[in-house]
């Protein structure tokens, strides 16, 4: 009999789970408390409610996958805030939570005023942390395209004692050729080469799309060339191998380019992981 | 002195008996869960995590059990009447009060000590290193189990069990407030300066022993910091356990 009841109670708590979903209880603590209500609740626990808060983060939005699934980013920065009010050395939390308010949907929030702003927090937080200042200076040149601010910004993350000679080079690079895709090669890189987990992933994905974006730029001269050859488009992308293009049709996670014979242009498939609306 | 180390010792007898030291199963389970799952969970952020967990395990465990067993130590020998036998034998009432007080002292030093052996063997096996500025957070933490065992003490002999529990936990979690009570001028304009300042004293200010997120950080916590919050440990319990003395000597047995 306590066997079977016992039996019983992983399978209620699915049923319960199935009509109510399984995330509901975040949400309601999300909306019941702010940062300050749970520091007042747990005094003395500040940095263990912290390492709940940060856990449920990242459960929620996922420790290595990359994408959404049936995510609701405006979770994040309730979630995000209430980890570094508890915690406000945490300095993964920042980090983390600019990037994927910044990312546009699926990836994430779409919203790099407030990723900004956190990363603001995160310095004034830790004043001596380079690397959240170097974010906050990457973010302001990817995201809000301010390569002014995002060189001074490097500037001041290279001052910062044990920050590597690189930030110098980057700020300058950053406020010469703003807006070229070798930068933000490099500054993806960069993200790569520090980052961890979604993070890190995150960065991987970036530079894989401008991967894709070289040799779409490729793919399209190749089309030229036939067209002039020819006089005529290809048909499809195939085609072009006849006239010795050698060079990729299909993007870096393997899902070919699609092509739009009318305009002769070749461009990302919807359908790939790597396609964002911003990209062109 | 003897007489006060026999009541200690069948003092941690009986808390073995009882199974007080139970809690550390509980938090040995805590330790392999987490140390299984965080980092997998966390983002690289389980050294910081575990740490966290098992200091913050320490203090609440730790405190619960100062707070319930320390509130029984005297109340339940005296409503069991087992009190009076032992007191007609060459015992005065001061040996056995401190006697119990040093017992269950020693209990949460091995619980706390078993506890932190636990921490240091999870971050061990996670090649995560073995700080040693954890400690630090350890004493604080038993220190301030200490004071909330002195606190039960006298509580329990100036009232009845329920009303000393519910009361210890109060001021436990009052202490713990300090800073509000420092601000209650802000909250209260009304409230006389010396009224604060009264209020500031009598009640222990257990953040002064909360180290837990200064040395997870790695931020400087000195001998001479350590010294003054022993101090000031030292002279709370001291003034607590004086005051439970003179309160048992004056109390009636029945």
């Amino acid at each position: 009999m306590a066997l079977l009841l016992a039996a019983a109670v992983p399978w209620t708590q699915g049923r319960i789970d199935a009509r109510l979903g399984t995330h509901r209880a975040q949400e309601e603590v999300l909306y019941l408390w702010s940062g300050d209500q749970v520091r007042r609740l747990a005094p003395g626990f500040e940095d263990l409610m912290a390492d709940v808060y940060w856990l449920r983060t990242v459960q929620y939005f996922g420790g290595q996958r990359v994408y959404a699934v049936n995510k609701r980013f405006d979770l994040l920065l309730p979630l995000v805030n209430i980890t570094v009010t508890l915690d406000p050395r945490m300095q993964i939390a920042y980090r983390y939570g600019a990037t994927f308010l910044a990312e546009t949907y699926p990836m994430g929030a779409g919203e790099p005023e407030a990723a900004v702003k956190l990363l603001e927090r995160g310095v004034r937080n830790l004043p001596h942390d380079w690397r959240l200042r170097q974010d906050l200076g990457l973010f302001h040149y990817y995201f809000l395209s301010d390569a002014q601010r995002a060189s001074q910004i490097l500037l001041e993350a290279a001052e910062i004692p044990g920050a590597p000679p690189f930030l110098t080079t980057l700020a300058a690079q950053v406020l010469m050729r703003g807006g070229d895709r070798e930068t933000s090669r490099q500054v993806w890189r960069r993200i790569f080469e520090q980052g961890e987990g979604p993070m890190r992933n995150n960065a991987a994905v970036h530079l894989a799309q401008l991967d894709a974006l070289d040799a779409l730029d490729n793919v399209n001269e190749a089309i030229l060339a036939y067209e002039r050859r020819t006089g005529v488009r290809p048909a499809a992308l195939d085609e072009l191998r006849r006239t010795g293009y050698r060079g990729p049709v299909a993007d870096p996670s393997g899902v070919p380019f699609a092509y739009d014979r009318a305009t002769g242009r070749a461009t990302l498939a919807r359908n790939s992981p790597l396609w964002r609306p911003q990209l062109k | 002195m003897r007489r006060v180390a026999a009541v200690a010792r069948n003092t941690f007898r009986e808390s073995v008996r009882e199974r007080v030291l139970y809690n550390l199963l509980f938090f040995a389970v805590i330790m392999t869960v987490s140390g299984l799952l965080l980092g997998e969970l966390s983002i690289r952020q389980d050294a910081k995590i575990i740490k966290d967990l098992g200091l913050a395990a320490m203090d609440l465990f730790g405190t619960l059990i100062a707070l319930f067993v320390g509130v029984g130590l005297v109340s339940k020998e005296i409503e069991r009447r087992s009190l009076h036998p032992l007191l007609a034998k060459p015992l005065s009432r001061d040996e056995f009060l401190l006697g119990k007080f040093a017992g269950l002292g020693f209990t949460l030093l091995v619980n706390v000590g078993l506890m932190t052996g636990g921490l240091y063997a999870t971050l061990l096996a996670l090649r995560r290193g073995a700080d040693p500025a954890l400690l630090k957070a350890v004493f604080a933490i038993y220190l301030a189990l200490l004071v909330t065992v002195a606190l039960a003490l006298l509580l329990s002999i100036l009232t009845s069990t329920a009303v000393a529990s519910v009361s210890t936990l109060c001021l436990v979690i009052a202490g713990r407030y300090s800073d509000v009570i420092l601000n209650l001028g802000d909250v209260v304009p009304g409230m006389p300066a010396w009224a604060l300042r009264a209020v500031m004293i009598l009640i222990p200010n257990f953040r002064n022993f909360d180290l837990k997120d200064r040395v997870v950080y790695g931020d400087p916590v000195t001998f001479g910091d350590l010294g003054w919050i022993t101090a000031y440990a030292a002279a709370y319990t001291g003034t607590v356990i004086t005051l439970a003395v003179i309160a048992f000597r004056r109390r009636e047995l029945t």
